[in-house]
C-alpha cells in the first residue's frame, strides 16, 4: 500500500498515507443490518399505536360495559343494541353528512374557481396570503367570530336588514338550516384557503408547454382549464379533499362554541354526540360504542379512499 | 399580457371581481374582530350592532387583571414546542427508514401511520382521558405534550418523507464509501439536506398544536393547562355572557405567530398542508 | 491498491436477475472499462464492489479477502458518481475532508491532504465554495478529488462524464486517466460512451443484459469481436453485418459476393467495418449498392449504400462525393473480415486473428 508517490519514490513518509494504519474489517451481521430499519422506524410506530390500538381497544373494551362512576358493569352488546335504535345518534350521523357535505361540495366548487382566475396571475401571487389568513386563525377563535357575527352581536341579521331582505332579527339558533348554516359559513371562511392554496401550488407546477400547447390549437382558458389543467392536477385534489374531508366529518370545535347541537340536536356532529355522552352524560360505555362505530367507519374510509388518493398523489 | 387581455374566457374585470370579493370576505371579519379587542364591553353586544368603534382598552386591563394570561401563553409555548420537538425526535429516523430502506411491510407501515391523521379525536378521547387520569397527568401541560406530539406525528413523518425522497440516493451511497455509518449519514447527510423539509413539517406540527381544542378540553381544568385555543372558550363572564373583547385579543396573540410561522415557510405550504403530496 | 476478482456473481432483484454469473479478475493498478447499453448491469456490478449492494451469490474479493460481508465503510473503495453526489451542505473543502473525517485521520494531516488533492484536479481556488456555486466541470473535479483524497484501495467511476459537455468530458478524460497511472489505483470505469471507454481502458468488459460478452484491449474488442452483438456495438458507425450463405469458399448475400475461408459455411453473418472497404472499378468488387446517404464529417465521408434490403455503411475518402442513386462497388479488405454464426451470434474461429499494430 503505497501512498501517493510524486517524488519518485523518495516520500514514503509515515505522514503521506492518508488511512490510519491498522485497518479491521467491521463485518455486519446480516441480522442486524434487516433489523435496522425496523429499529428506526419503531419507537413512532409504538407511539403511535399508543393513541390508536391502546384506545381503540380499549373503547371497544369499554363499549361492553355499563360504566357509572368507577363501577363498571358488563352489558354484552346492549350498548350497540341501544346505539342502533337511538335517534339522537342517527340524526347526528345525518347532520355531519348533511354539513359536512355541504361545506365540502361549497369549499371546493369556491376554491376551485379561485384557483382558476388566480393560478396565472403574478399580481395575486404577491397577495396570496392575504386569503390564507382565515386559516391561521385557531378555530375556537374562529368560532367566536362567528358566534358574534350570527348571534350575539346580531351583524348579520343587521346586514340583511340593511339590504331589505328581511325584517327584525333571525334567530340563529332558533332555524334547523338558519343554524347549520352558521356551521357551514365558518368552516368555510376558515377552510376555502386550504383547498385554493393547493390547488394553485398544483396548478402552477404542472408542466405550462401542455397549456400553451393547447392555446395554440385555439382553446379558450375556461375549456383548457376544464379539460387539461384539471385533469392534470386530479391526484392532487383528491389528496387536498380527502385531507379536508377527514377534518370536516369529525368537526367539534365549532359545534361545541358555535351551537351545541342546537336546535334540538339538529346540529350535533358524531365527535360532538361522543362528547356529550362521555362528558356530559357521564354515559362512557355508550359513547364508546359510538366511538367504535365511528372507528370502523374510519378504517373503511382510510382503506377505500385515503390509500388510493395518497398512492396516486405520490410522487 | 397585452394579448392574453384579448382572449376569450379571460375577463381581468371578472378575474378581479371575483378575486377581490373573496379577498375581502375574508379580511373583512377579520378586521372587525381586531377592532373588536379595542372597545368596551358595552358596545360589542347591543340591540342593533354598532359599527363605529369606540376607543378603549378595557380587554387589556380586564384580561390583566382578572385572567393569568401569561399561563395560557406560558402552557401554549411549552407543550407546543415540546410536541414538535417529541415529533422531530420520533418522526426523522421514521421517515428516514421509510424512504432509504427496502425491508418487508415497509409499505403498509407508512400506511400505517399515514392512517392515524384519518383517527378522530373524539373517537380516542374517553380512554386518552382514562389513560392520563390513570397516570396522573390531567391537568398538565406534559400530557398536552405527548398527545399534540401523537396527533402530529403522522403528518412530520410524511413530510419529512416526501423530502427525503428528494435527495438522491447516489448521496448516501457516497457518504457510505467515504466511510460513514448508517446513523452519520442521517446526521450529517440527509438531516442538512432535507432542513427545509424539517422546518415545514415543524411549522405545520405547530399549528396544528396551537389549534388543538378537544384533548385540551379534556385533559386541561385550570390554568395550569389550559392553552390560548382552550382559554377562548372560558372567557365567559357568568351573567355577563362572553367575554369578546378579551377573546379577540386572545385570538390575535396567537394569530401572529402563526402568520410569521406561515410566512416563514410560504414556498413550501401546499406541500406541507398536504403531506407531501403537492411539489408547489 | 488491490487486485479484485468477482466469482460467479450474481444479482438478482426479486425474480429479475440484474447481473448472471459475473466472473472477472481485475489485476492490481488496472485500468478496467466496463462498457455497454443501458440497464445490463454495469452499475449493479460496481455497486456490489463498493459493498452498496450484496451479491446474491458469488464472491467479491478486494486485495485477497472476501468481502462480501463488508460494509462499505470499510472496504476501502472510493466512488465517483454520475451525479457527483457532492455533499450539498459542505464546501468543498469540508466535501473533500468528509472521507478524512470518518476514517479518523488525523487533523494535522487533514488540511495538507485536502491541499494537495485539490492541486490535483486544480480545483484550489474554490475550496470555499458550496457545491451549488460551483460549474459542471469544477463539480466533477471536486467529486475527483474527494476521491483521491483518501488513496483509496480501489476506485470505482460510475459514468463521471456523462453530465458534462463533448468539450469538457475529453480534457476530464485525459485528467482521469493521468490521475490513474500516477496514483497507481485499481480503477474500475462505468460507462456506455466507446470513445470514452476505447481511450481510458487497459481492458474494457463489454457487457449485455447482465452477462459479460467479451474482455478484451480495445484493441482486441474493436478488431477481434467475439460475438455479433460486441461487433454491432463498438465502433461508430459500427461494423456492417450482412447475413449470407457460405459454401465452397464463398460467401454471398443479396448485392455481395466474397470469397471465404473454407471452414465457413451454412448460414453466416458476415461483418466488414466500414474503414475495411474501399471503393473501387468494375471487377474486382464485392459488393455492389447503390448510394442511400451522404454523411461528410469533415475528416472523412461516409456513404450508405442499399443492396438488396440491407444498408451498408463505407467509410469513403474525404473529398468522395456521390449523388443519391448512383451505382457504387465496394472491394473488401479480406484479412479484416470476420464471420459469425447467424443462429448464435458467435463469432467462427477460422483465421487466427491478425493484430492491427
Ligand atoms: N434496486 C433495484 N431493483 C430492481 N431492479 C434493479 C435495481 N437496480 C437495478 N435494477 C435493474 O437491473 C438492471 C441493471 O441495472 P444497472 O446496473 O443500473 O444498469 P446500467 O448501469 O448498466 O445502466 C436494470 O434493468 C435495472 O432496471
Ligand atoms: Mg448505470
Amino acid at each position: 500500500m503505497a501512498a501517493i508517490d510524486q517524488t519518485g519514490g523518495a516520500a514514503q513518509a509515515a505522514p503521506d498515507r492518508a488511512r490510519p494504519r491498522e485497518k479491521t474489517l467491521r463485518r455486519r451481521s446480516p441480522a442486524l443490518r434487516r433489523a435496522f430499519p425496523y429499529l428506526l422506524v419503531a419507537p413512532a410506530v409504538i407511539y403511535l399505536l399508543g393513541i390508536t390500538l391502546y384506545p381503540g381497544a380499549y373503547a371497544v373494551y369499554q363499549s361492553f360495559y355499563l360504566v357509572r362512576f368507577t363501577e363498571w358493569i358488563p352489558v354484552g352488546f346492549d350498548n350497540y343494541v341501544e346505539l342502533a335504535g337511538d335517534a339522537e345518534f342517527w340524526q347526528a350521523m345525518l347532520n355531519t353528512l348533511l354539513i359536512g357535505g355541504i361545506a365540502l361540495t361549497v369549499e371546493c366548487v369556491i376554491a376551485m374557481a379561485l384557483a382558476f382566475f388566480a393560478y396565472r396571475d403574478a399580481l395575486i401571487r404577491g397577495w396570496r396570503i392575504a386569503f390564507l389568513m382565515p386559516m391561521l386563525f385557531m378555530p375556537s377563535a374562529v368560532a367566536f367570530i362567528w358566534k358574534l357575527a350570527f348571534n350575539d352581536g346580531r351583524v348579520i341579521s343587521d346586514l340583511l336588514r340593511k339590504l331589505g331582505l328581511i325584517e327584525g332579527n333571525l334567530d340563529f339558533l332558533g332555524n334547523i338550516w338558519l343554524a347549520r348554516t352558521t356551521l357551514i359559513v365558518a368552516d368555510v371562511w376558515q377552510w376555502t384557503p386550504f383547498l385554493f392554496i393547493i390547488f394553485v401550488a398544483a396548478l402552477q407546477s404542472q408542466d405550462q408547454e401542455v397549456e400553451e400547447a393547447a392555446r395554440l390549437d385555439g382553446a379558450s382558458w375556461p375549456a383548457i382549464f376544464w379539460n387539461i389543467s384539471l385533469p392534470m392536477i386530479r391526484p392532487v385534489i383528491a389528496v387536498a379533499v380527502v385531507l379536508r374531508g377527514i377534518d370536516i366529518m369529525t368537526m367539534f370545535t365549532n359545534v361545541f362554541i358555535l351551537t351545541k347541537g342546537t336546535p334540538g340536536g339538529m346540529t350535533e356532529t358524531i365527535s360532538y354526540f361522543i362528547y356529550r355522552q362521555g362528558f356530559q352524560t357521564f354515559n362512557f360505555g355508550y359513547a364508546s360504542a359510538a366511538a367504535v362505530v365511528m372507528l370502523v367507519i374510519t378504517i373503511l374510509a382510510a382503506q377505500l379512499v385515503v390509500k388510493r388518493a395518497f398512492k396516486s398523489g405520490k410522487t | 399580457m397585452a394579448k392574453r387581455r384579448k382572449s376569450k374566457g379571460d375577463n381581468l374585470v371578472l378575474r378581479y371581481l371575483v378575486l377581490g370579493s373573496w379577498a375581502l370576505f375574508c379580511l373583512v371579519p377579520i378586521v372587525w374582530f381586531l377592532s373588536i379587542g379595542f372597545r368596551p364591553r358595552t358596545e360589542i353586544i347591543t340591540p342593533t350592532p354598532i359599527y363605529w368603534p369606540t376607543f378603549s382598552l378595557d380587554a387589556w386591563r380586564l384580561l390583566l387583571a382578572d385572567w393569568p394570561i401569561f399561563d395560557y401563553l406560558r402552557n401554549s409555548v411549552l407543550a407546543v414546542t415540546g410536541s414538535v420537538v417529541i415529533d422531530l425526535i420520533l418522526g426523522i429516523p421514521a421517515a428516514y427508514s421509510l424512504t432509504r430502506y427496502e425491508y418487508r411491510g415497509r409499505d403498509d407501515i407508512g400506511f400505517y401511520i399515514l392512517s392515524t391523521r384519518m383517527m378522530a379525536p373524539a373517537i380516542v378521547a374517553i380512554p386518552i382521558f382514562f389513560l392520563f387520569r390513570n397516570l396522573g397527568l390531567l391537568d398538565s401541560v406534559f400530557a398536552l405534550m405527548l398527545i399534540y406530539a401523537a396527533v402530529n406525528l403522522s403528518i412530520v413523518v410524511w413530510i419529512i418523507r416526501s423530502y427525503m425522497l428528494d435527495i438522491p440516493k447516489e448521496l448516501e451511497d457516497a457518504a457510505r464509501t467515504d466511510g460513514a455509518g448508517d446513523l452519520r449519514i442521517l446526521w450529517e447527510i440527509i438531516i442538512p439536506a432535507c432542513l427545509p423539509g424539517i422546518i415545514t413539517a415543524s411549522v405545520i406540527a405547530a399549528i396544528f398544536a396551537i389549534n388543538e381544542f378537544l384533548f385540551t378540553l379534556l385533559i386541561a381544568s385550570t390554568k395550569n393547562a389550559y392553552t390560548m385555543s382552550v382559554a377562548l372558550a372560558n372567557f365567559t363572564g357568568g351573567s355577563d355572557g362572553v367575554i369578546y373583547n378579551a377573546i379577540a385579543l386572545v385570538s390575535f396573540l396567537a394569530f401572529l405567530p402563526i402568520l410569521v410561522l406561515i410566512v416563514l415557510i410560504q414556498k413550501h405550504l401546499s406541500r406541507g398542508l398536504t403531506m407531501g403530496a403537492v411539489k408547489g | 491498491m488491490a487486485r479484485i476478482e468477482l466469482k460467479d456473481v450474481v444479482k438478482r432483484y426479486g425474480g429479475f436477475t440484474g447481473v448472471r454469473r459475473m466472473d472477472l479478475d481485475i489485476a492490481d493498478e488496472e485500468f478496467l472499462v466496463l462498457l455497454g447499453p443501458s440497464g445490463c448491469g454495469k452499475t449493479t456490478t460496481m455497486r456490489m464492489i463498493a459493498g452498496l449492494e450484496v451479491p446474491s451469490e458469488g464472491e467479491v474479493v478486494i486485495g485477497g479477502e472476501v468481502v462480501n460481508e463488508v460494509d462499505a465503510r470499510d472496504r476501502d473503495v472510493a466512488m465517483v458518481f454520475q451525479g457527483y453526489a457532492l455533499y450539498p451542505n459542505m464546501s468543498i473543502y469540508e466535501n473533500i475532508r468528509f472521507p478524512l473525517r470518518m476514517r479518523g485521520i488525523p487533523k494535522a494531516d487533514q488540511d495538507r491532504l485536502i491541499r494537495r488533492a485539490a492541486e490535483m484536479v486544480e480545483l484550489g481556488d474554490f475550496l470555499d465554495r458550496k457545491p451549488g456555486a460551483l460549474s459542471g466541470g469544477q463539480r466533477q473535479r471536486a467529486a475527483l478529488a474527494r476521491a483521491v483524497v483518501r488513496q483509496p484501495q480501489v476506485f470505482l467511476m460510475d459514468e463521471p462524464l456523462s453530465n458534462l459537455d463533448a468539450k469538457l468530458r475529453s480534457s476530464m478524460r485525459v485528467q482521469i486517466k493521468h490521475l490513474q497511472r500516477q496514483l497507481k489505483i485499481t480503477t474500475v470505469y462505468v460507462t456506455h460512451d466507446q470513445i470514452e471507454a476505447m481511450t481510458l481502458a487497459d481492458r474494457i468488459v463489454i457487457m449485455e443484459k447482465g452477462a459479460i460478452r467479451q474482455i478484451g484491449t480495445p484493441d482486441e474488442i474493436y478488431s477481434d469481436p467475439a460475438d455479433t452483438f460486441v461487433a454491432g456495438f463498438i465502433g461508430a458507425p459500427p461494423m456492417n453485418l450482412v447475413e449470407g450463405l457460405a459454401e465452397n469458399g464463398r460467401f454471398a448475400a443479396p448485392g455481395l459476393v466474397v470469397a471465404c475461408p473454407g471452414g465457413v459455411s451454412g448460414r453466416v453473418t458476415l461483418g466488414v467495418r466500414p474503414e475495411d472497404c474501399h471503393v473501387v472499378g468494375e471487377g474486382l468488387a464485392a459488393l455492389e449498392g447503390r448510394v442511400y446517404g451522404v454523411e461528410p464529417t469533415g475528416e472523412t465521408t461516409y456513404l450508405t449504400l442499399r443492396t438488396g434490403e440491407t444498408l451498408f455503411e463505407v467509410k469513403a475518402a474525404r473529398d468522395a462525393r456521390f449523388n443519391l442513386g448512383d451505382l457504387v462497388r465496394i472491394g473488401f479488405d479480406p484479412d479484416r473480415l470476420c464471420y459469425f454464426d447467424t443462429e448464435t451470434g458467435a463469432r467462427l474461429r477460422v483465421q487466427p486473428y491478425r493484430s492491427v499494430a
